[in-house]
């Protein structure tokens, strides 16, 4: 074949054609919603109730006119399909390595095939949940959709300890200082404004010679422990007993103890034992009380 | 079908990376010199009473040739001044449909077909299937067909457990066989460890697994039963043809469901005659632009149950039934010739005449090809000897 490629002269061209292309009626609505009010439409089939996007005036297998049966679709989809694409051509809107997926919109029956971003190219899979994240200048046209992001479908709080995680002798506690601040604020909270609390002249005269705290502000102290640390967030408490032993005068430093006493199988509840010392590890006031574990994550 | 059409000559170049010396007016003059050796026919429509070829069909890409009406180009190779000349701009073994249906119709006696394709000519052949996109929704996303392929064939592979490894072994059993075709010798063979450690294109198709770029051309002359048997001592005959266009957008189709080419082999079946597809051909050449295609085609047109690709793959299917021992077009041919290309060597098999990779007595073969994204189009023929 090769003779005298020496002899062969190579003429540069490019194929180049600036164009306007008029988007379709169906199209054009699409793409002003897109632009305008950065919301996807389909076009529904009235007769197989197919949601096409991008839109069509036509439903290609019923053959039924729709091109104004315009309905609102979800920014939300899941990627059906997708792949990596590792090579650069001068076409592509970012550079390789991205995900091309198919996204289908909720709401949407046909998938539109789009960038993906937000997860590692080596942890994409199908099924992943995706949402619109539009463009901050508009081109006019799909890439008004800059990407759609992967939705982290993972609860976004760490939920506390489970029936099944929690074990008999697990405790954790809460420690504040009670400061006259608190006390006016509890009064104000609870309405209680005795003087035994909030006047030091009259609480001269009662059996503890000076101001003390209202006993339930002590008390909310186990609140952020059986809430929030053990079992934690998703804990209801049905019942709590308290017995008070001694007063909390202002400045002492609480401490409030809960610890798991009891696993109680049928009702799958647990009991705790509770307790609140102050700084000088006197005993506060004691108590229980029943707390049912937060369920499994509700996804 | 009614009358019958055979291939009476079948002619092609071989397949390089880059023909630089050579224009694709060249590419094409070769292959209608070989064919004219063939068989004796003359090109003298315009006087009267003269008989040879009378319809001349061009496979070409405007794209792809840079220039719009590309066929324009060809009137001189083809033969066609003051006559009739056709173009076919789909999958190029549409041409061949397309004979078939003006020597069926009783308007022409003598049709030759001839495609070219230098896909070198381009920056790159991704930025030329870009262009088969819509401007609206899909261009800007970047996709072109190697993305399409992507999307396939990740969800193919999931869908019949097709492997890396199933992947490699098609690739080197191509290749294998490319180096017994005189038409692909500039494809070198690999190991499948080679295959394994190329680097990632378009996941999960990695660059040993993709078509490589290339240019070539290829003819063949066509004629009535009566015309085809006074030219001709070997005929190929046509059986059957059938072809199917599935939706355009990515997201409206399965990509797994091989839906078109399932249309296309139940129309082309149907006129042949043909009931069970595993066993009605002794030559089966399917247009596979990326290896995860040769199971996916072979179970689109029935040699395999749906969803059974790596099965057939493991007992042999490939070797067993004959696919692609051409090398398919793993082993190199431009985009638009690649049906056409599987044509001519299932005729060639059938003539007796493919030398080191001649099948023993091969009578019946199907051809198939591929257009479109992700397999958007498919168009099948079924080929017998007498």
């Amino acid at each position: 074949m090769s003779t005298a490629t020496n002899d062969c002269f190579i003429v540069n061209g490019k194929l180049a054609l600036p164009y306007q292309y008029f988007a379709g009626r169906a199209g054009s609505r699409f793409i002003i919603s897109l632009r305008d009010e950065k919301k996807i439409r389909g076009l529904k089939c009235q007769k197989c109730g197919k949601v096409f996007v991008p839109p069509r005036a036509t439903c290609e297998t019923c053959f039924e006119d729709i091109c104004e049966n315009w309905v609102d679709v979800k920014n939300t989809g899941v990627v059906t399909c997708f792949t990596i694409i590792r090579y650069k051509e001068p076409h592509q809107p970012v550079d390789p390595p991205y995900i091309l997926g198919l996204v289908k919109l909720d709401g949407a029956d046909t998938p539109l095939a789009h960038i993906v971003k937000g997860v590692p190219l080596s942890k994409m899979k199908t099924g992943l949940k995706v949402k619109a994240v539009f463009a901050k200048k508009t081109t006019g046209g799909i890439m008004d959709i800059d990407h759609f992001q992967v939705v982290d479908d993972k609860p976004k709080f760490e939920m506390g300890y489970s029936y099944d995680e929690l074990e008999i002798g697990m405790s954790a506690s809460f420690t504040k200082t009670i400061s006259e601040t608190d006390v006016y604020l509890f009064a104000g909270i609870s309405g209680d404004f005795n003087p035994m609390h909030m006047n030091e002249e009259f609480a001269k005269m009662t059996p503890f010679g000076t101001r003390i705290a209202h006993g339930a502000l002590p008390q909310s102290l186990i609140a952020p422990v059986l809430g929030m640390k053990l079992p934690g967030l998703g804990t209801v408490i049905p019942e709590i007993t308290v017995r008070f032993k001694r007063p909390t005068y202002f400045g002492d430093t609480i401490t409030a103890i809960g610890e798991v006493v009891e696993k109680i199988e049928k009702k799958r509840w647990v009991r705790m034992e509770l307790r609140w010392t102050n700084q000088k590890d006197e005993l506060v006031a004691e108590g229980s009380c029943l707390a049912i574990p937060p369920m499994p994550f509700n996804k | 079908m009614a009358k019958r059409v055979g291939i009476c000559a079948v002619a092609q170049t071989t397949y390089e990376r880059d023909k630089k010396d050579i224009r694709f007016q060249g590419m094409a003059l070769e292959v209608l010199e070989a064919l004219r050796k063939q068989v004796d026919v003359t090109f003298s429509r315009h006087v009267k009473g003269a008989k040879g070829v009378d319809m001349s069909i061009s496979v070409s890409d405007d794209i792809f040739d840079a220039r719009t009406i590309s066929d324009n180009a060809m009137t001189d190779v083809l033969g066609a001044h003051f006559g009739c000349e056709e173009k076919v701009a789909q999958e190029g073994i549409q041409a061949l449909y397309y004979a078939l249906a003006a020597i069926q119709s009783g308007h022409n006696n003598m049709v030759l077909v001839m495609g070219h394709c230098k896909e070198s000519q381009a920056q790159s052949r991704n930025m030329v299937t870009h262009m088969a996109f819509d401007p609206f929704f899909t261009r800007p996303v970047g996709i072109d067909f190697c993305a399409a392929a992507g999307l396939q064939a990740q969800a193919y592979s999931a869908k019949s457990q097709i492997t890396d490894e199933h992947l490699a072994k098609i690739v080197v059993r191509a290749r294998e066989n490319a180096s017994k075709n005189p038409c692909t010798q500039e494809i070198g063979k690999v190991s499948a460890e080679e295959v394994m450690a190329s680097p990632m294109l378009v996941d999960p198709i990695r660059e040993l697994h993709a078509y490589p770029v290339s240019d070539g051309a290829v003819g063949m002359i066509l004629a009535t039963e009566d015309t085809a048997k006074k030219i001709c001592k070997n005929p190929v005959w046509i059986t059957g043809v059938g072809n199917c266009m599935d939706s355009f957008f990515l997201g409206d189709r399965d990509l797994t469901s091989n839906f078109a080419l399932k249309k296309a082999v139940q129309y082309a079946y149907k006129r042949a005659g043909i009931t069970d597809p595993r066993s009605a051909f002794d030559v089966i050449e399917l247009s596979d632009q990326y290896a995860y295609q040769l199971p996916m085609w072979a179970e689109g047109i029935g040699l395999c149950d749906a969803g059974k690709g790596a099965k057939w793959l493991d007992g042999g299917g490939p070797v067993k039934q004959n696919v692609n021992t051409s090398g398919g077009m793993l082993a190199g041919n431009p985009l638009i010739l690649g049906g056409l290309v599987r044509a001519a060597e299932a005729a060639i098999q059938l003539r007796g005449e493919a030398g080191d990779r001649q099948i023993n007595n091969a009578k019946t073969a199907i051809a198939h090809g591929v257009m479109g994204p992700a397999g958007q189009f498919h168009s099948v023929i079924t080929l017998a000897r007498a």
